[in-house]
């Protein structure tokens, strides 16, 4: 018998691969972990378990948005073996063709991939779905969620939602792409507590994204955590009342609780359905909207900046006694307006001369441009620029010309000019006389409907405000954030409140500005406005509060090219005012305004634009013949 | 030792059939992992892969008994007979196979499918042994050289023209047994040599491998120039390298098809469609035309597979994610898992020390073959064993190095491992052929040789 070395050549054949083996194996499982990342990458698939969205009540729990489930019947078209098509064409009421169009349709989308085949399920055929379905393997039905708006209107306010952008999520790492997200209004504001928080699950799936079952018994998966539930500070039946009232006008009413700063309707005209941007017609009826001349998507109440015509009267009043050149008797005469050289700011025909008091009952130009003159011209101060400066630190204490901060979203702080502004229009040493229409609240001034309800809230609570908010409370716990707890003080002495609120409560009554519209059995104390623009007739509006002693409600009304304040804005903020406080929300004393208002239509008359503010304003402005 | 009750002193070798048993019966488990779904989870199913395993493994036993009833002489006798009979086999599956995985390789007998391939390296062993195994070969000479290769080559080029390149590569394990039978050493480095050239030819421009060749023939000869026969012997291997090369390029870019060509760039992993536009552009005698890409074979690239593969084994990091729950494995992310990339199931359910335990007992099953080969008396039962642990080790080898990436993808089964039947069959047959023989090798008389 032959023995050679060559066994031994073998085993040592045999070793060396061995070893070459046992190396690899080491570098390829211990040393280079990219294999092991790709592994988990590859060979898993997260699924996202949506949690149901917050939803949103009103101040008296009544329902405004939800959640609703949506069934999609899908179908794995590589999956659709012989099945009953007829059977199945009878229980979704629609022929062969068209059930096999949409077979081919998926099948050519990813053959592999379930797709729908019958979206939004009616729920008859949903339920006569449920028993057959057992005979169709390759279908079943996925459970959607959308959010559903108990209301047609208050669509500003509530917000809607949409696909979150390429751009946002590369910044928010939250939101995966299909996902949506609250883009305007409470959804958006709200978003973070609203949303929840996502589920995950974490199935093994082959290489046709087919699951598997679970990965490693489930252990890295989590339950989603539901949405929390948020109170909005909205009267829905006041909401809707004002959009009622609103109807056909072109404009905006702020209502807020003095108290507390809680909003209670935010009413944009023209205004649309919530409802329309969900669902399949989402991105249809979006771009109709945007295309509407009409700018439904417009939110008046927090962007449109308006003169604030004569309700401005009541803040230069509170800024001149504070500064101390105005007192509750000090009178000043008016013939027919203020007349300064060639200047002549126009008044209507009245008692003269007025006090203070009076003054705002009849909504006398002259009387403020003389105390406007006053503020300007004061000596305590070096020059008209600095008592200017000193002026517009007041309006930012009442909110104006700075955002109020409320919780919703593309707030625009009104107008208020810097001096730097009058220097390069009327020379650098400009005058009072230059700027005397802001006295009467025309020109260089805009506040928004928001502002303006934010005007009548510091005055009746006689000297400070919280930031206006639309949410009452967040969640099971009823938070509310911080920010709206703090008081917001005007920079005026409380004391110097009274004449101008009797002046206020005055309007309303016989004789004052808008005597026709008061409500029987309520102290309203409130001014009108009549703002001059440019574009067209002048703008109707009304601020507001009552009761007159621990006010509960202040408003602002905003018609535009309503005519004269107690022609629109009066009657709707009064009408506002008595739905909210009465205990019968739905009897009026005054079914003859209700009437009027609901039956008038200015939509023909409008220029279809909210005002902006131009460098040309004063031009056209000059000379001023205003009406109160 | 014992001579004198011969005929009752038969010993199985029970450490090779417990390593045996392991095997298989791990091999069924990854099976198993790699096929089982939810929905199938019975490990009897036999609508699975698993679930038919488990019924091969059982055909199997009863082959396996079947065999150890027979008397050992039988193979001895026989070896010629089953040559010519699988021989023939192969000659009818030229004409009437059924085609499975591009390559005709089957024989259909009612739903099961017979691969006639996998019992030719039975019958090749069978035969190979036989002749050396024959009285008058005491020294080979080149007429029984000649003999040999015939006898290996005659199955090999069948299975080639099946297009079952992988098994057809296996027969390359069978000049191992020659070697040991006293083949010089420098045929098989001969033969690397030449198939490393075949390898670099295709890859590489021809005319920089051919001057490549002549600079390391030149610095041999200037390095060794006092030796005489040096000059001699570099000028004979460069002149034999360059016409071997050019007659590689020649043939590949102008003789063979598209999809020939094609099949063989797969083998040796190259990407079809990036291949044809760099090859077309080289500086070669012989410019491949791109236009005669075959576009319906590109499809055909096992670079996914091996890339899964890698995967596949690193997702095991030291431990593995344990038996039937590797992700990539459940997933079914790595085609023909339960075949040829079974081992990828060992990588990633068992981790660095299991497949490192796995290679340990594997080397050491094919490394005691080889040592039983060597105990044998006579050069029958010597070289059929030296050709199981050949076969054996060079599936070993070329499954697992491909599954590892370090061996291009050629599509044969790691023995007892891999699921089918034929497979499972022919690797029972040859090993337990070669047990009975070894079992019975004491009531052998010592061969003269």
């Amino acid at each position: 018998m032959e023995r050679n070395g060559k066994l031994l050549v073998f085993f040592i054949v045999l070793s060396v691969i061995g070893v070459i083996f046992i190396t690899r194996l080491f570098f390829l499982q211990i040393v280079d972990t990219s294999n092991y990342y790709k592994a988990l990458a590859y060979g898993s698939n997260e699924i996202t378990i949506y949690p149901a969205r917050g939803t949103i009540v009103d101040r008296n729990g009544k329902l405004l948005v939800y959640n609703d489930a949506v069934y999609d019947l899908m179908a794995v078209p590589k999956n659709i073996k012989s099945i009953d098509k007829v059977k199945l064409c009878n229980v979704l009421q629609i022929d062969t063709i068209e059930l096999n169009t949409r077979i081919k349709k998926a099948s050519r989308y990813n053959a592999r991939e379930a797709s729908i085949i019958y979206k939004s399920l009616p729920f008859n055929i949903y339920s006569q779905l449920q028993e057959i379905l057992y005979d169709y393997p390759a279908f079943f039905i996925e459970t959607k969620i959308d959010r559903r708006y108990n209301i047609n209107g208050a669509a500003h306010l509530l917000g809607y939602m949409g696909e979150v952008s390429e751009k946002q999520l590369q910044v928010e790492k939250y939101y995966k792409p299909g996902d949506t997200k609250g883009v305007s209004g409470m959804e958006k504001s709200y978003e973070l507590y609203l949303r929840g928080k996502k589920g995950k699950r974490i199935v093994l799936v082959d290489k046709f994204s087919r699951q598997q079952g679970s990965f490693a018994g489930g252990k890295f998966d989590s339950m989603p955590v539901a949405g929390q539930n948020i109170i909005a500070s909205i009267d829905l039946n006041l909401q809707e009342y004002g959009e009622q009232l609103m109807k056909n006008k072109f404009g905006s009413i702020v209502a807020i609780e003095p108290a507390t700063g809680e909003v209670l309707s935010i009413v944009n005209s023209p205004n649309y359905d919530p409802n329309v941007l969900v669902g399949q017609s989402r991105n249809k009826n979006f771009s109709a909207l945007l295309l509407d001349p009409r700018k439904p998507l417009f939110n008046r109440a927090l962007k449109a900046p308006y003169p604030p015509g004569s309700t401005f009267k009541t803040v230069q009043a509170l800024i001149g006694q504070q500064e101390g050149v105005l007192f509750p008797d000090t009178r000043y005469p008016c013939h027919g307006g203020y007349h300064m050289g060639s200047l002549t700011v126009g008044c209507h025909s009245h008692a003269s001369p007025l006090d203070l008091e009076s003054s705002i009952q009849q909504s006398c130009n002259a009387y403020y441009c003389f105390v406007y003159r006053k503020i300007l011209d004061n000596p305590r101060y070096s020059s008209v620029q600095e008592a200017y400066i000193k002026w517009t630190q007041y309006l930012n204490s009442f909110g104006i010309g700075i955002k109020t901060e409320i919780d919703l979203p593309e707030e625009s702080p009104g107008i208020v000019k810097k001096t730097q502004y009058f220097e390069k229009v009327f020379g650098k040493n400009w005058r009072s006389s230059n700027v005397i229409s802001l006295s009467i609240g025309q020109g260089e001034i805009g506040l928004t409907p928001l502002q303006m309800a934010n005007v009548a809230t510091v005055i009746a609570n006689r000297g400070y405000y919280f930031t206006p908010h639309v949410v009452k409370a967040i969640g099971d716990e009823k938070l509310l954030p911080e920010k709206f707890k703090i008081k917001h003080k005007a920079l005026i002495d409380p004391t110097y409140y009274d004449s101008i609120i009797a002046g206020m409560a005055r309007v309303c009554k016989p004789g004052g500005t808008a005597g026709r519209t008061g409500i029987e059995g309520i102290a309203i104390c409130a001014k009108t406005g009549t703002a001059q623009n440019p574009h067209g007739a002048h703008h109707s509006i009304f601020i507001a509060f009552a009761p007159r002693d621990n006010p509960k409600i202040a408003i602002a009304v905003v018609v535009e090219n309503g005519g004269y304040g107690a022609d629109y804005a009066a009657p709707i903020a009064n009408l506002m005012i008595e739905r909210y406080l009465a205990t019968d929300k739905t009897k009026t004393t005054r079914q003859d305004m209700l009437d009027r208002m609901l039956n008038s239509n200015l939509v023909g008359s409008s220029i279809y634009d909210a005002p902006k503010p131009d460098s040309t304003l004063r031009k056209t402005l000059l000379p001023l013949t205003i009406k109160p | 030792m014992n001579y004198h009750r011969p005929e009752e002193n038969i010993r199985i070798d029970w450490l090779t059939v417990i390593i045996y048993i392991l095997i298989v019966s791990f091999g069924a488990m990854n099976i198993y992992s790699a096929n089982s779904t939810i929905d199938h989870t019975f490990i009897f199913d036999l609508t699975m892969e698993y679930g038919k395993q488990f019924l091969w493994i059982g055909v199997a036993a009863i082959i396996v008994f079947l065999i150890l009833l027979l008397d050992p002489k039988f193979f001895n006798f026989s070896g010629y007979g089953i040559y010519i009979i699988v021989i023939i086999m192969l000659l009818i599956l030229l004409g009437t196979g059924v085609i499975n995985k591009g390559a005709q390789a089957w024989f259909k007998i009612g739903s099961f499918k017979l691969q006639p391939s996998e019992f030719a390296k039975y019958a090749t062993s069978l035969a190979l042994a036989k002749y050396l195994g024959t009285f008058d070969v005491k020294f080979l000479g080149r007429k029984n050289i000649a003999i040999c290769f015939g006898i290996i080559l005659l199955p090999m080029a069948l299975t080639l023209a099946q297009n079952d390149t992988g098994s057809a590569l296996v027969f390359v394990s069978f000049f191992l047994v020659l070697y040991r039978e006293g083949l010089s050493g420098w045929y098989l480095v001969i033969g690397l040599y030449m198939a490393a050239l075949f390898v670099f030819t295709i890859l590489f421009p021809s005319l920089y491998l051919i001057f490549g060749i002549l600079l390391i023939c030149g610095a041999v000869f200037y390095f060794f120039k006092k030796y005489a026969q040096m000059l001699w012997l570099s000028l004979i291997v460069f002149f034999a390298s360059a016409i071997f090369i050019l007659s590689v390029d020649f043939i590949f870019a102008k003789v063979l098809q598209p999809h020939q060509q094609q099949r063989i760039l797969v083998t040796l992993n190259q990407d079809v469609a990036e291949y044809y536009p760099r090859k077309a552009k080289e500086f070669s005698l012989f410019k491949i035309d791109a236009n005669r890409k075959d576009k319906k074979a590109s499809k055909r690239d096992y670079s996914y597979n091996v890339r899964q593969s890698k995967i596949s084994i690193g997702a095991g990091r030291w431990v593995g994610n344990g038996f039937n729950n590797g992700t990539q494995t459940k997933a079914k992310l790595v085609p023909e898992q339960h075949t040829d990339f079974i081992f990828c199931t060992v990588g990633e359910e068992y981790g660095f020390i299991g497949s490192t335990l796995f290679v340990l007992v594997y080397i050491f099953f094919i490394g005691r073959l080889y040592y039983m080969a060597e105990r044998q008396k006579n050069v029958f039962s010597r070289v059929y064993g030296y050709c199981t642990a050949s076969v054996i080790f060079f599936h070993f080898f070329v499954n697992v190095g491909m599954a590892l990436g370090v061996l291009p993808v050629i599509g044969i089964p790691l023995p007892f491992m891999s699921y089918g039947g034929s497979s499972l069959f022919s690797f029972s047959m040859m090993l337990f052929t070669f047990l009975k023989l070894d079992a019975n090798r004491v009531n052998e008389i010592s061969s003269v040789y």
